[in-house]
């Protein structure tokens, strides 16, 4: 749990920096959502119990400023990290590839999981699904660009609170 | 064998442990949480908002003094148009007052305008709202109108310590009682997403059989003031067609909402007044 706090701030950093890049796309009616790129590095770097408080919690922030039933996006977010932690023995997960392609499939999921929660009442439901499927692909790219800097911003900001990410990675292999 | 399976199983365990827990968490503990959890936040957009405004007023400071002085000619032509209105209202509202008077109406001017900025827009793909840099510390309520030059913003859903949140008309969580500019009757709007780098938009229902529209014709719809919440004959925005329900009972309809409403930056709440400070009826003569 000491690495709890290390962990949490670069994922409050990146959710109140996308959220302040929503208020300028807003005028062209595009958003971008990131969530699968909150859960891969705690997923497949850190160990269970300080992983999962974090993600939770960034849920839960999320869920805060947003009319969903608070917890919607911390138990969707901890799912996604459930999911990819339990098979992360099997994968070369010090990869920045295999980190990029979880962070991808992880938004694709976590993002459709909630189009089918939310838009149930929705009066124009396919009218909306253009968008959707906008705002996903530029979600992807935008988080294809920024995933090798958060990455490396985890990774450090670990680093300079005394915990090795190399070290943790092979404590919790 | 039977370790590594529980191992393999742990994180799913929790999971699920953590899911019941949260369950059956009491509804105080979940909302505390939630306003603990916006009131961290808050400041940040307050604080990016107030930058955002820095940085518009040194901006600005750049302008010329001939553009400031053709700025304050303009405005000197504005002020003194707004001058005749003003005076054309004062006889208006005295009109009104009387004519209250007379058939021993109730005031509807129940409501106090409270200018806020906006701190941030957050249009995902799921929802439509607005945060302003005004709260419970400018007595702003749950349910309050917001207004804007171009007709009505939204609603207030969320009041907190220094803002609140505002639900757009164009998202779905609003529904409020309608009329078209030239007709009596109550039809119902509700918002409706929007398709990207276009307009916002909003549904109707339950429009009366009789209203028919040709393909290139447009109709103003307006706020009827049934309900209290919003005053009447505020614009909503511009019906584009009307089509028969499935029902057939009614016709439905697609609205046009103003495209300034996705680059507000200062909208106007109606809050409600309470009794006291609510200006008296007129005596009965």
């Amino acid at each position: 749990m000491p690495r709890l706090l290390p962990t949490l701030l670069p994922l409050v950093l990146l959710t109140l920096l996308v959220s302040q890049l929503n208020h300028v796309l807003a005028s062209w009616h595009v958003s971008l959502f990131v969530g699968g790129l909150l859960v891969v590095f705690a997923a497949l770097r850190l160990d269970f119990d300080t992983g999962f408080a974090a993600v939770f919690l960034t849920g839960l922030l999320g869920d805060a400023a947003s009319p969903v039933r608070f917890g919607t996006q911390a138990f969707l977010f901890a799912t996604a990290f459930t999911l990819i932690f339990s098979v992360r023995g099997r994968l070369p997960r010090g990869e920045m590839l295999v980190s990029l392609v979880f962070a991808l499939l992880a938004n694709l999921g976590i993002f459709i999981a909630l189009s089918l929660l939310l838009l149930a009442h929705t009066p124009l439901p396919f009218g909306v699904w253009p968008r959707l499927l906008l705002n996903l692909v530029c979600s992807q790219v935008f988080l294809a660009l920024i995933a090798p800097w958060f990455f490396a911003l985890q990774t450090r900001t670990l680093a300079l609170a005394g915990f090795e990410p190399r070290d943790t990675s092979r404590r919790l292999t | 064998m039977l370790p590594i399976r529980f191992d393999q199983a742990k994180p799913f365990l929790t999971l699920g442990l953590a899911l019941a827990a949260w369950l059956v968490l009491p509804v105080f503990f979940k909302s505390f949480l939630r306003v603990s959890f916006f009131e961290m936040q808050a400041p940040v957009d307050t604080a990016v908002s107030y930058t955002r405004d820095l940085k518009d007023f040194w901006s600005l400071r750049n302008h010329s003094k001939n553009e400031l002085i053709e700025a304050g000619r303009d405005l000197a032509r504005l002020n003194a148009s707004y001058e005749l209105k003003v005076q054309e209202n004062v006889a208006l509202h005295a009109e009104i007052d009387h004519l209250d008077g007379l058939l021993r109406l109730p005031s509807f001017e129940n409501y106090r305008a409270e200018p806020a900025r906006v701190a941030r827009r957050d249009f995902s793909s799921w929802w439509q709202r607005l945060i302003i840099r005004k709260g419970s510390n400018y007595g702003l309520t749950v349910g309050a109108p917001v207004i804007y030059t171009g007709g009505v913003v939204g609603r207030i859903s969320e009041v907190h310590a220094y803002t609140a949140v505002v639900d757009l008309i164009s998202s779905p969580e609003v529904r409020l009682a309608a009329t078209l500019e030239d007709d009596t009757r109550p039809i119902s709007y509700q918002g409706a997403l929007t398709s990207s780098f276009g307009p916002a938009r909003g549904v109707v229902e339950y429009v009366p059989l009789d209203i028919f529209m040709l393909s290139n014709q447009t109709r103003r719809l307006v706020t009827s003031g049934l309900g209290g919440v919003f005053p009447p004959g505020l614009v909503i925005g511009t019906l584009t067609g009307v089509s028969a329900s499935a029902d057939g009972l009614f016709k439905t309809g697609e609205v046009q909402l103003d495209p300034r409403l996705a680059e507000l930056t200062e909208v106007t709440v109606l809050v409600p007044l309470e009794p006291a400070e609510a200006k008296p009826a007129p005596p009965a003569p």
